[in-house]
């Protein structure tokens, strides 16, 4: 009996364990990817952060003062940035008449400031209307300390004693 | 493919498709479904996901100041300086700057230095941190983070001694008096 070899049309894979790997790591993107905050969304400038090893304790999502000093891609100049992550707070402390800001400038997310009298009026603003609120400054690494000493400065008479500098892991 | 099986073991002598056996209906053991297109969504949702997250999270460094300036004084033989000029470059003298004038170190060597000045003096070594306000933010940072690695290890030795570790540690700018003192080194 001679037996007719099958001719082969195609080929059968199971895709079952590829199946099962890849919804594993699409349900582990899926959780811990994190879209663009409207702070982000207005944010103009890249910021290269410094870089440092000792601390590793992450900067937390709720009742954070983000100030952030960075270097404005178009025009090369350093403001400071000023951001709240509570956007309850954000309507207590823009709409403020302690601060002095335009109309237009109320109305944004991210605030620039290049005054230190407003951004003194704004750190103390804050301060009063959230009292758990955290300080965090993040700056390129590429400006002056001076940015930095003078904003400690502001910080250290609107009573912000205690900050954190946001750094990056080093590569 | 495999669902033949079952006919064919119930008449294994007859030749399959012959009009002689009356046809059985095939078992059903299972059932196939296409899943390219799910694959395919899977995948793409996958790609998507991945290349939109940064796994890089920025971390942080805790800082504080001191509420108000205040004169507090201190025995300047319990004092390290550490002085940055305005090119980045980094000076250290212990106690007074006239006994000791101050030396060149090497930001590697910062830690170290840390180390064994708080070991010697145990606890009672105020950090004195003069920075020119001309230097880049990331040198700064790359400083206060060679401290901080130190500090782990003067905590730890400290503790094995039975000591609490109390950090003394103070950041004030650079004056036209130590300008001019580093200006020829």
């Amino acid at each position: 009996m001679s037996k007719i070899k099958k001719k082969r049309v195609g080929f059968v894979l199971d895709m079952t364990p590829l199946v099962d790997i890849a919804f594993l790591l699409l349900t582990f993107f899926m959780f811990t990817a994190k879209f663009k905050s409207d702070t982000e969304n207005e944010q103009k400038f890249q910021i290269q952060r410094p870089r440092a090893s000792a601390d590793t304790s992450k900067v937390p999502e709720k009742d954070l003062a983000m100030i952030k000093i960075g270097i404005d891609t178009v025009t090369n100049d350093t403001a400071y940035y000023y951001s709240l992550s509570n956007e309850q707070d954000r309507k207590v402390v823009y709409n403020s008449d302690k601060v002095q800001l335009s109309d237009e400038a109320r109305q944004k997310v991210i605030l620039k400031v290049t005054d230190l009298k407003v951004l003194e009026a704004l750190l103390k603003q804050t301060r009063m209307a959230n009292l758990r609120m955290k300080f965090a400054i993040d700056a390129d690494r590429r400006v002056q300390y001076k940015w930095i000493e003078d904003l400690t400065n502001v910080m250290r008479l609107s009573n912000a004693t205690v900050f954190n500098f946001v750094t990056d892991r080093p590569s | 493919m495999g669902g033949g099986g079952g006919g064919l073991a119930a008449a294994p002598k007859v030749k399959r498709g012959s009009f002689a056996t009356v046809r059985k209906k095939k078992k059903r053991v299972g059932f196939v479904l296409d899943m390219t297109p799910l694959v395919d969504i899977a995948f793409l949702l996958l790609t998507f996901f991945m290349l939109s997250t940064t796994l890089t999270t920025p971390q942080t460094m805790e800082m504080s100041v001191p509420p108000e300036t205040e004169n507090v004084e201190v025995k300047q033989s319990e004092l390290l300086t550490v002085l940055v000029r305005d090119d980045g470059q980094i000076f250290k003298f212990i106690g007074d700057k006239k006994t000791s004038p101050p030396e060149k170190v090497n930001l590697k060597d910062i830690r170290a230095l840390s180390v064994n000045e708080n070991m010697r003096l145990e606890n009672k070594l105020i950090l004195s941190l003069r920075i020119s306000n001309k230097v880049p933010y990331g040198l700064v940072i790359n400083l206060l983070d060679e401290l901080n690695i130190a500090e782990t290890e003067i905590t730890q030795r400290l503790t094995v001694k039975g000591m609490k570790r109390e950090r003394k540690f103070a950041l004030t700018p650079l004056t036209d008096e130590d300008k001019a003192d580093l200006k020829d080194l």
